[in-house]
């Protein structure tokens, strides 16, 4: 990535999309849209003070929705460029209409803009390479797996983000219904605090207790006394966060990191009702992080639920052994039925083992779907914006024998556009599309290189 | 001139790789204790734009002249380090890497003390060896714009047509009297179901008549010199030598379909092979009715662990011809996973199932037994044996490795992984290109590819290749071998002989026979320092002088114990 | 006539293309709806089968 961001041939225009495409091979017209980042990308340093201040959270679409980020953000610590954007529609000054501007105050590079505006810029090309990769399956369209409403279950690019030392839990695989109840108890707290404080400022100021207020109010000795009535149920709703607080906060103690997964493969793949086509990775995908949690803890064990288990690149057979010896991975085959949640939060999987000719069910701490490879949603609008035929599943259409190829010439595909692969295929696939694109654009350079 | 050494350490704590089983904070309060070091920083990543932005800053705030980054390997990395160094004003060769993330934190994951003490150890020997670091250049050497493809297969083909068609000079080399390689022998191909041998004479004709590639066939690879910018071939024909020079070759040698001799009786007319059997297509010979093809015949076995990945997709496309020629004929294929990964295999897949294919799963336990008439397997889904009457028997055997991959490998001085495929530079970032500097890889010889793949891994190679073709130069690293000590070289040639990549000769001077080193071919393996008695060679970066430091670093107790 | 190229999408396909055509000599435009580039492999925490992480 930073390669691609030092490099002196490389004009990078991130937080932009293409709007209009013209022309024909060796000779395109691209118009495309840079959006406001109100955020001056050659003064921005990067350093972070704006979004330590920044007053607004919203979910972190970076971390699957698992977290929170501010609206002034960076996509994710790494990322390059290596500047700040302000989420407009969540910002307080310029989507909300309120007044804010901390942002601006902090910025020791005054970078802040919010009069930026998107900028249009007209580039002309002789080749286009499109490499705008896949979209996650969303599991909520499969009801029996309780994606929607069983907090535990989650996809698989949540469980990456999980796993992730730079992610919401910092590596530690708590439970997103541990998470939901570590929120929940810390609203509740604040809101504990805010009443014991008025609380304690009543009884300090009338040299009475609250119960004492209490019981006159409920005898009906306090009489029309607002006040004594507002104190009472102030006291009254205090007591009942209290009564809530407490057991929750025994719950989070007791609550402890997954140590027992399950992994369900081919979900919206291979699958009639959804997409009929094999997703590639997710296999191996499931093998890798299941030996990755294995790693954080080794008390970690995982089931993966599959039909085929697909290792077929050079030296996944042997990872997937791997797995199984020492990472403490089973292999079962069968698909899920149905999964359900007892009152712990323990998702419950029920399902068939071929192998063995039962119906099970087994509770687990965490459900991980494997969620299918789908083209992007922006695919077929970008597909009839550049004039590229998609195939029947909705990827970039190419002809086996010429596979970077789309239906229009000048126009080549590579990666996760085409269809379901894994990394290394799409480097390579990567590599090839700037071969044929070099071929387009090449001779002229070798025209101008010959009349130099 | 005593120049005072100031070196900055940056430790890193590589996500959770290093932090999350060694205690990184620690490392960085004891780096500040060692000799010579000015300034210590600990970093979540080292390698983002911020942890590189501090290198920078700190080299000019704090003027260091030495820079030691504790963290990942070196193979990630240290080019980004480097490169950083220098955009900080500081030569690029005064930097060194301590790997105390594969070669410490990764290893003991559960000795967190011990780990520590480790890295310690690892970073005051990296401190040592950076006091002695003296800057270098690099060094630039011509860059011939030919190339070289070994193979005329899809891949050699292909690669060799995409790098001509960017003018490019290409020599394209091949074994055998025909181009076409492994296309030749097959009858149609999946998914498009096109005629193997009118594709591969299609691509050959264009080969043939490009004026910018040269084909040489019935010929085989005496002798490859020389390194990147400058390779030397010689080829023979027929027992004709002929010699040419390249700059960049690309490996398209292809793979053997394995004959499972040995295997469920196979004897090569009733119980045959899938390449067999497109033979007997080709032939207009197929003539049974009750065919079982068994999948994974000699492969995910004790003996070659991995899957040849195509045999999955070959069995359903030869059974679904089957039924297209002859919708009588049953067909059983017993597998142990269908490998139909992707779009259009899992419609093949889909497609062989609605023309009437059986699919039976076996037991890798419990494989099937071939007599006479009927192969008896143990179904595992059913739980019970199942006797199927046959009168062909098809093996999906798996791809292995060209038997001239070891040859090739020696000659090139490129490496085979255990299956001897050749094995590419990195499994997920490089898969194009070998270690090795200006050889590029693709197709079956790299490891089992369908022809779609073939054809992409080849483009891929061809553009990887053209990459130094399009500059005028090369310009390498000098962490080479150097002769530091032209007196003392006696001209005994034992480095020459023990050279793994030619990069040392002996010429004639007027002091002598000495040794001469050739910048460009020499990987910095060390070989020859190690073996000259004379001390006369010693390798830039890793002399004698800094290692041995390193190692009284090492032995030294120092406040850990 | 152009001898630019533009690389839509900044995921590792679109940086392994763009980086590939640069190191040629051509000039690419590389265009990314996201603030960053990285894509899905910028959220992956590790790669198989080598388990490098995928930063």
């Amino acid at each position: 990535m930073l390669d691609v961001g030092r490099h002196p041939h490389i004009n990078l225009l991130a937080y932009s999309e293409v709007e209009e495409v013209s022309g024909e091979v060796g000779n395109f017209k691209v118009k495309v849209r840079s959006k406001a980042r109100y955020v001056n990308e050659d003064l921005c340093t990067g350093c972070g003070s704006c979004a330590e201040k920044c007053p607004t959270m919203t979910v972190d679409v970076y971390n699957a929705g698992l977290g929170n980020r501010k609206a002034i953000y960076k996509y994710f610590p790494q990322g390059i460029p290596s500047v700040y954007t302000i989420d407009a529609e969540v910002c307080r000054q310029l989507g909300q209409g309120k007044k804010c501007g901390v942002c601006a105050k902090v910025c020791q590079a005054n970078a802040i803009d919010y009069e930026q505006k998107d900028r249009e810029v007209e580039l002309e090309v002789g080749a286009i390479v499109l490499a705008t990769g896949y979209d996650v399956f969303d599991p909520s369209v499969i009801p029996e797996y309780g994606y929607d409403h069983i907090p535990n279950v989650v996809t698989a690019l949540e469980f990456e983000r999980l796993l992730s030392a730079s992610g919401p839990t910092a590596g530690h695989l708590d439970r997103p219904s541990d998470l939901a109840l570590e929120v929940e108890v810390e609203g509740l707290e604040k809101e504990h605090k805010k009443l014991s404080r008025q609380v304690k400022q009543l009884e300090e100021k009338h040299g009475k207790s609250s119960a004492e207020v209490v019981e006159q109010v409920k005898s009906g000795s306090a009489g029309d006394d607002k006040d004594l009535s507002n104190w009472a149920s102030l006291a009254e709703k205090l007591n009942g966060v209290e009564a809530r607080l407490d057991p929750m906060k025994r719950k989070l103690a007791a609550a402890r990191s997954a140590k027992k997964l399950a992994f369900i493969q081919c979900v919206g793949s291979r699958d009639f009702r959804f997409n009929k086509f094999c997703s590639s990775y997710c296999c191996m995908h499931s093998v890798k992080e299941a030996m990755i949690a294995n790693e954080h803890d080794n008390e970690v064990s995982s089931s993966i639920f599959c039909m085929d288990l697909r290792a077929v690149g050079r030296g996944f057979e042997e990872y997937k052994l791997r797995g199984g010896k020492q990472s403490n991975i089973r292999y079962v085959r069968g698909r899920v039925a149905e999964i359900t949640e007892d009152e712990a939060h323990n998702p419950i999987v029920w399902y068939e083992s071929t192998t063995s000719r039962q119906v099970l069910h087994e509770a687990f701490d965490m459900v991980v779907l494997a969620t299918a490879c789908v083209p992007t949603a922006g695919a077929a609008k970008l597909a009839e914006l550049l004039g590229v035929e998609l195939e029947s599943n909705g990827f970039v259409k190419t002809d086996p024998l010429a596979p970077l190829n789309t239906s229009r010439d000048g126009i080549f595909v590579c990666g996760c556009a085409q269809g379901p692969m894994d990394i290394p295929e799409s480097v390579a696939q990567a590599s090839s599309a700037a071969a044929r694109a070099a071929e387009v654009v090449a001779p002229a350079r070798q025209t101008a290189a010959a009349a130099s | 001139m005593a120049e005072e050494i100031r070196i900055g350490v940056f430790v890193c704590d590589c996500g959770s790789n290093i932090a999350g089983y060694l205690e990184v904070s620690e490392l960085a309060e004891y780096a500040k204790t060692l000799p010579n070091v000015v300034y210590v920083k600990e970093n979540l990543y080292t390698c983002s734009e911020s942890g590189i932005n501090e290198i920078k800053s700190a080299i000019e705030e704090q003027k260091l002249n030495r820079v030691v980054v504790a963290s990942c390997t070196p193979r990630t990395h240290e080019p980004l380090f480097r490169g950083t160094c220098e955009e900080g004003g500081l030569n690029p060769y005064l930097f060194e890497m301590v790997n105390i993330r594969d070669q410490c934190s990764w290893v003991h994951m559960q000795e967190k003390e011990q780990g520590t003490g480790k890295a310690k150890d690892l970073i005051r020997m990296g401190v040592a060896k950076a006091a002695l670091l003296k800057p270098q250049e690099p060094i630039e050497s011509p860059m011939d714009p030919r190339a070289m493809v070994i193979g005329g297969g899809i891949s050699g083909m292909t690669s060799a047509l995409a790098l001509a068609n960017r003018g490019y000079q290409v020599t394209l080399v091949e074994k055998a009297a025909e181009l076409g390689g492994l296309l030749l022998q097959l009858d149609r191909i999946g998914p498009s179901n096109t005629d193997a041998a009118s594709l591969a004479a299609k691509h050959a004709e264009q080969v043939h008549r490009h004026p910018k590639i040269k084909v040489f066939t019935t010929t085989s690879i005496d002798q490859i010199k020389g390194y990147i910018g400058n390779f030397n071939v010689t080829v023979s024909t027929n027992g004709v030598q002929e010699e040419f020079g390249v700059g960049v070759i690309v490996v398209a040698t292809g793979a053997r379909v394995l004959k499972p001799v040995g295997l469920y009786n196979y004897d090569g007319e009733r119980v045959i092979t899938q390449l067999e059997l497109e033979d007997l297509f080709k032939k207009r010979a197929f003539a049974a009715k009750n065919v079982v093809m068994i999948q994974c015949a000699g492969a995910r076995n004790e003996e070659r662990k991995y899957c040849s990945r195509i045999c999955c997709m070959v069995a359903i496309k030869n059974a679904i011809a089957i039924k297209e020629r002859s919708p009588e004929t049953n067909i059983q294929i017993l597998y142990r996973d269908i490998q139909a990964y992707g779009t259009e295999n899992e419609e093949l897949y889909q497609q062989a199932k609605q023309l009437g294919v059986r699919f039976l799963k076996y037991d890798q336990a419990k494989p099937p037994k071939v007599e006479d008439g009927k192969v008896t397997v143990y179904h595992q889904l059913l739980g019970r044996d199942l006797v199927l009457p046959v009168d062909l028997v098809v093996l999906s055997t798996p791809l292995i490795a060209g038997e001239d991959n070891e040859a090739i490998s020696q000659l090139l001085r490129v490496s085979l992984d255990e299956n001897k495929f050749f094995l590419e530079g990195h499994v997920k970032l490089k898969p194009l290109d070998f270690a090795n500097d200006g050889i590029y890889l693709c197709g079956n010889a790299h490891y089992p590819a369908t022809v779609r793949e073939a054809i992409s891994q080849a483009l891929g190679a061809a553009s990887r290749a053209s990459i130094p073709l399009s500059k005028d130069v090369m310009k390498v690293e000098p962490i080479v071998s150097t002769l530091v000590d032209e007196e003392a070289c006696r001209g005994c040639g034992l480095c020459v002989a023990l050279c793994p990549y030619g990069a040392l000769e002996i010429v004639r001077t007027e002091k002598g026979r000495k040794v001469r080193v050739i910048p460009v071919a020499c990987k910095g393996c060390g070989v020859c320092a190690a073996t000259c008695y004379q001390h006369a060679l010693s390798i830039n970066s890793y002399t004698d002088e800094q290692i041995g430091q390193q190692i009284s670093a090492f032995l030294e107790t120092g406040t850990e114990g | 006539m152009s001898d630019d190229v533009l690389v839509i999408g900044g995921g590792i396909a679109g940086i392994q293309a763009a980086l590939d055509l640069a190191e040629m000599g051509v000039q690419v435009h590389m265009v990314e709806k996201l603030p960053s580039i990285g894509g899905k492999m910028a959220q992956l925490d590790k790669t198989f089968p080598t388990n490098d992480c995928a930063i």
